[in-house]
């Protein structure tokens, strides 16, 4: 590849080629267009007009211009122009190895990471390197492949949610002095971390050794705390810089469990600072929601810190079981409780009946010995849905006779009658001090206090269940705490009062770490190892250099000591640890860390990420070349006359529309909707008779015909309407036939009628069966009728009066035979008190169409036509007959003027009126 | 294997007749919208109408007496009938090639036009009792309903020739005229037509029917003109620069033609087919007299 002017060019020689366009511009000039055949009569008129000039249409300068430029883009673009040519680097010789940091702080430019890497295996390609990758968070012995082999195994390589820690640094040293190779590609996350330098000795020990380092700076999110009313949430950088913003946002699931961004918090970098702090103030509902708090746009494990218990303030309701003694608030069955509780947890009071809806997560029922029926089946039903419930002891209790002699599933062991006291004043013993908490407690690793002494206690009935139950006992063996499961949830038994009647546990610190252990309340602070010292933890989530959290699979369970001081690392990677039902996360940043960059000797290159590929525009100029050329055809036949012809035109939109690929079914897809809102349509209901349908629509074929002729309504040729399917808003007039056997429409489809009705259609129902029955449910069409009309909104009806409206709307008319003659239709019924004016012919009647037209005439069957205009069926005989038909057209014609013009002619008993009013 | 004879003679047969009642209906609805008003002659004169009584003069034939009116009194009246003569109009629609032209998918042909409007005034002539018939020997006028299905038929034929002559024989004396066609061809032959006519004192009307492209002549660039039949051809390198000396000849075109009418006493008027059909038929049919001649 050859440099010139900035652009390397890939066949530099083919740009001699375009010296030869002033040749081509010659040769071009002098074509002609070829002709166009027009058919065109006024021809004869042209005969012996010659041209004024005997040359042709030159073809114009700035189409030759364009020509010019399709061709020297071809060219150009044939020559291969490359923007941003790369410049030669000192790249060493040799086996090349490339070394990974691979750690958390790489994981937000891994997508760069990855392209520079490939960038580098496609140069070692090209002179014919083997590479291997070494990965500092899992060293593994470096195997050398041809470069060309590399990129689809880049797949593989994934940043790590720790850093390298000294194991992993030792054996990749191991590793490099047992591998041969040239040169050294080191790719760092730019954060420096212990033991780093040897491993950069090992390197140079081989070969020179080039860095490639992420311009700006790596930036992570310490745990959140809790302090203040508010989550504290503090955002670290390397490098202190430009002043920058990150945005924190608050991961978590909304009520329906779908995961969704519940809060966003802004940190502000100053510009010499490398922590940013910000607070965040949210409900406690929505805080316990918050599952991670991460920054936007940051794909990195160490820019995620997850939530564990520490952020929820758990809901916990206090019952007493008797009112409080006013002036005796230390005797109050609550009052340690509630002390005890409220720096940690969010207390509910009230009646079980009020508090049950509200969920809490515990509910302390402190000398609560009877409940309700309902009580008792409300508590069941939320201890089994996973609800803690903890019941204190005391004398109600001691005198009740609950739990006596059979299992209450609300008590965790049976209880003996009465209780004991021990060491009071009545009695031999001493009080009784606890005994150590044993190995598969709750409590076990808790120290217990010397001055913890119980004086009195409910005991619980001896059986074969009761060791298995009790978690905390007295010195003499007797169980203090006992617990059992129920569904999901437990019920915990104090023995002892809540206060300090019975015991003095509740005056102790070890009150409050049971009650943490027992998940009632969260610990406020980060856990001390201490806290944790001899329970377990099992991995539920473990995070990914991105940040990522998937299913932890079967990890060993840890200790809960050393889950939190050790730094994250293979064995230990940042995740979600479960223990019982208390949960805590491990991040990737402990709560004071610091993040500190990277420093290289001065011996080392170091570059940036490569930020600008070699980009061939090579393509787009011959692209270039084809739309040129694509303007230049048009241009021509514009040029020619072609395009203004009506082929011309045809052309035209058949280009536009091949540019333009425009959705244009919503168009096409309703031509009848079109049709119908746009021109006068008659249409008939769909009756499923194949018969009766296609009488129908030559009736009213030979209607719109008739209408055509003699009125000035030109309706288009009618339609057959299925009720289910079509839309009928559109149509005036909806004719439908009756036959026994017709579906009845569906309630979609009563609907669409009966807003048809209200908005002012008409439907006119022709039960066709005049010769034979009379008005009424006489006939199974009569009957269908009404069925079908049943669910329609048609108001009151009364047989045509004489001085309808629809008697002269164009016609004067006095009967409406159809093919049978029968005087019984059926319109809306005049309003009651219409009468009729002194010198007036008719009523003044309602205005409006009526919104139906009933009768049994089988007017469609008179008006039927064939296709050529013949009359389809015969109707009555001879001219009487002919008579029979017209009156049955006449009728279709007043009948669609009734609907298209309403009461106009009604309207016309006010023109005397209206003249005298004028003076006339 | 070929279709019989008769089947494809049926088969063709069926074909031209579905296109008859479409033009039928289409002229009828076209002739629909003029009113007919009185076609009485308002004069006495041999009819079926009544026009008035007069005292009976010397010279009545005694027949002629009204007797009923004359009991009356004492004086002789005669009953006099309104003059009603019918008036033979023959047509000329040109059929020929050039008239099978439109420049425009959206408009009809020149000749679909042309058949339309003489159908349709044929309607309106039939309707108000004069007698219809084509020039030449063909279909000489009558009067009657059959009568416009029968010119129907001959205007559903076409000519084969590129630019038809008007046809000009068998004139009935005094008997009126409508020629329409584009008037593109050879003006000799409208010119010998016209004179011919005014010899016999046949008076009329002559429309000429244009499509919009003949008016506007939007062409451009190297262009062969043809002919619809095909028998004229003309080159041009630069359409465009005919422009005006192709409108300059089509404008002495319409001059003669107008001129050739004001002295054969004939009315001449245009009609392009982007327009309305209505207005050049109420233009006929007032040129014709509105019925009463």
């Amino acid at each position: 590849m050859s440099v010139i002017g900035g652009i390397g060019w890939i066949a530099p020689w083919l740009l001699v080629a375009l010296a030869a366009l002033p040749i081509l511009w010659l040769i071009l000039r002098a074509i002609p267009p070829a002709p166009i055949r027009r058919r065109f009569p006024g021809v004869a008129l042209l005969l012996g007009l010659a041209d004024d000039e005997s040359v042709t249409d030159r073809t114009p300068w700035w189409l030759l211009l364009l020509r010019m430029l399709a061709v020297a883009a071809v060219i150009v673009g044939l020559a291969g122009p490359v923007l941003n040519p790369q410049e030669a680097v000192e790249r060493g010789s040799g086996p090349l190895l490339v070394v990974v940091d691979g750690s958390w702080a790489g994981a937000a430019r891994w997508g760069a990471v990855r392209e520079t890497l490939e960038g580098e295996l496609a140069l070692a390609a090209a002179d014919d390197r083997t590479v291997a990758v070494l990965q500092l968070t899992r060293p593994e012995a470096p195997v050398f492949l041809p470069a060309q082999a590399w990129p689809p195994r880049l797949a593989g390589l994934r940043p790590d949610a720790w850093q390298p820690d000294a194991d992993a640094l030792e054996r990749a040293e191991a590793l490099m002095a047992e591998a041969a190779f040239g040169a050294v590609l080191w790719l760092s996350d730019g954060l420096a971390y212990p033991g780093r330098d040897g491993v950069l000795a090992a390197a140079e020990a081989q070969g020179p050794v080039r860095v490639i380092e992420p311009s700006g700076s790596a930036v992570g999110l310490r745990p959140a705390t809790y302090a203040e009313g508010a989550i504290q949430l503090q955002a670290v950088r390397a490098v202190p810089g430009a002043p920058r913003s990150v945005d924190i946002v608050a991961q978590g699931t909304d009520p329906a469990g779908n995961a969704r961004i519940l809060a966003r918090a802004s940190a502000e970098f100053g510009a010499a600072d490398t922590v940013a702090g910000t607070a965040l103030v949210l409900p406690a509902e929505l805080r316990a929601r918050v599952t991670r708090f991460e920054i936007a746009g940051v794909q990195s494990a160490g820019a995620t810190t997850l939530v564990d218990d520490s952020l929820r303030r758990r809901e916990v309701a206090l019952i007493a079981g008797r009112a409080d003694r006013e002036g005796l608030e230390l005797l109050a069955p609550l009052h340690y409780l509630s002390q005890a509780l409220a720096p940690t947890a969010d207390l509910l009071e009230g009646t079980l009946p009020d508090i049950l809806p509200a969920n809490p997560d515990a509910i302390v029922l402190a000398d609560v010995a009877q409940l309700t029926d309902a009580e008792q089946d409300g508590l069941l039903a939320w201890v089994e849905n996973g609800g803690l419930l903890v019941r204190f002891a005391g004398p109600r209790i001691a005198a009740s006779d609950i739990g006596r002699g059979r299992n209450d599933p609300l008590l965790p062991v049976q209880l003996r009658a009465g209780g004991r006291t021990v060491g009071g004043a009545m009695s031999w013993g001493e009080p009784k001090a606890l005994a150590p908490f044993r190995e598969g407690s709750p409590f076990f690793g808790l120290t217990v206090p010397d001055d913890v002494v119980i004086s009195a206690q409910v005991m619980a009935q001896p059986g074969p269940d009761l060791a298995a139950a009790a978690i905390a006992e007295l010195s003499d063996g007797t169980p203090l705490v006992t617990r059992s499961a129920l569904g999901q949830g437990q019920v915990v038994l104090f023995h002892v009062t809540a206060n300090a009647e019975w015991s003095t546990l509740p005056l102790s610190g070890l009150f409050v770490e049971m009650l943490e252990r027992l998940a009632v309340t969260a610990a406020a602070s980060a856990p001390q190892p201490g806290d944790l010292e001899g329970t377990t933890w099992q991995a539920a989530q473990v995070m990914d250099g991105f940040g990522a959290l998937s299913d932890a699979g079967t990890m060993p369970g840890v200790d809960g000591t050393a889950l939190i001081a050790a730094a994250p690392s293979p064995d230990f990677p940042p995740g979600l640890y479960l223990s019982g039902d208390r949960a805590l996360a491990r991040n990737v940043l402990a709560a004071e860390a610091e993040l500190t960059p990277a420093t290289w000797p001065a011996r080392i290159p170091v570059t940036g990420l490569a930020t600008v590929p070699p980009l061939p525009i090579g393509g787009w100029l011959l692209a270039a070349a084809l739309v040129m050329l694509l303007v230049d055809v048009i241009a021509t036949l514009a040029l020619s006359g072609r395009l203004t012809g009506p082929r011309g035109a045809a052309a035209m939109v058949a280009v536009l529309a091949l540019s333009l690929p425009m959705d244009v079914r919503a168009q096409t897809s309703e031509p009848e909707a079109i049709t119908a809102a746009a021109e006068v349509v008659l249409a008939h209901v769909v009756t499923g008779n194949r018969e009766v349908d296609e009488v129908a629509l030559a009736g009213l074929t030979g209607l719109s015909d008739t209408l055509f002729f003699r009125t000035s309504v030109e309706p288009a040729p009618p339609v057959s309407v299925d009720l289910e399917l079509d839309q009928i808003a559109f149509f005036p007039l909806l004719y439908w036939p009756i036959t026994p056997d017709q579906p009845t429409p569906s309630a979609e489809a009563y609907a669409k009628l009966n807003a048809y009705l209200r908005a002012g259609g008409m439907i006119v129902f022709d039960t066709r069966d005049a010769h034979i029955a009379g008005f009424g449910s006489a006939s199974p069409n009569g009957r269908k009728l009404q069925s079908l009309a049943a669910p329609l909104d048609i108001p009151a009806l009364e047989p045509v009066p004489q001085d309808h409206v629809l008697t002269r709307t164009f016609y004067l008319l006095q009967d409406f035979p159809g093919r049978h003659v029968s005087r019984d239709v059926w319109v809306e019924a005049a309003p009651p008190g219409a009468e009729r004016a002194e010198g007036m012919p008719f009523r003044n009647l309602n205005d409006g169409v009526t919104p139906v037209v009933i009768g049994g005439n089988d007017w469609a069957a008179a008006w039927a036509v064939t296709r050529g205009g013949q009359p389809l069926l015969p109707v009555g005989r001879g001219f009487g007959g002919e008579r029979q038909r017209e009156l049955a057209y006449r009728f279709g014609v007043n009948l669609v003027m009734h609907v298209l013009t309403g009461n106009y002619k009604s309207d016309q008993v006010h023109v005397p009126a209206l003249l005298d009013r004028l003076g006339q | 294997m070929t279709t019989p004879a008769p089947i494809q003679l049926r088969a063709r047969a069926e074909g031209e007749a579905a296109r008859l009642p479409a033009l039928l209906a289409r002229a009828e609805q076209l002739a629909g919208a003029v009113l007919l008003g009185d076609h009485g002659r308002r004069r006495a004169g041999t009819g079926d109408d009544f026009w008035q009584y007069r005292p009976a003069q010397m010279g009545d034939s005694r027949r002629l007496i009204d007797h009923r009116r004359s009991a009356m009194g004492d004086v002789q009246f005669v009953r006099e009938r309104e003059w009603q003569i019918a008036q033979s109009v023959m047509l000329w629609c040109d059929q020929g090639a050039s008239m099978r032209f439109s420049s425009d998918t959206e408009l009809p042909e020149k000749g679909d036009r042309a058949r339309l409007l003489s159908l349709a005034v044929a309607v309106l002539l039939v309707r108000g009792g004069e007698r219809v018939g084509l020039t030449g020997t063909r279909l000489p006028p009558r009067r009657g309903r059959q009568q416009i299905l029968r010119l129907a038929e001959m205007f559903s034929e076409d000519a084969p020739e590129d630019y038809a002559p008007p046809e000009h024989r068998a004139m009935i004396p005094h008997a009126r005229a409508v020629f329409v066609s584009d008037f593109l061809g050879d003006i000799d032959e409208v010119k010998l037509a016209l004179t011919k006519a005014a010899d016999r004192g046949v008076r009329g009307v002559v429309l000429q029917v244009l499509d919009p492209a003949e008016e506007a002549f939007p062409f451009r660039g190297r262009t062969i003109f043809e002919s619809v039949g095909g028998t004229l051809e003309h080159e041009t390198l630069k359409a465009n620069d005919l422009r005006d000396r192709y409108l300059a000849r089509l404008a002495e075109r319409k001059d003669a033609l107008r001129h050739l009418c004001a002295v054969t006493g004939w009315q001449y008027g245009q009609h392009h087919t982007d327009a309305s059909a209505q207005s050049a038929l109420l233009w006929l049919y007032r040129a014709l007299g509105g019925g009463t001649a």
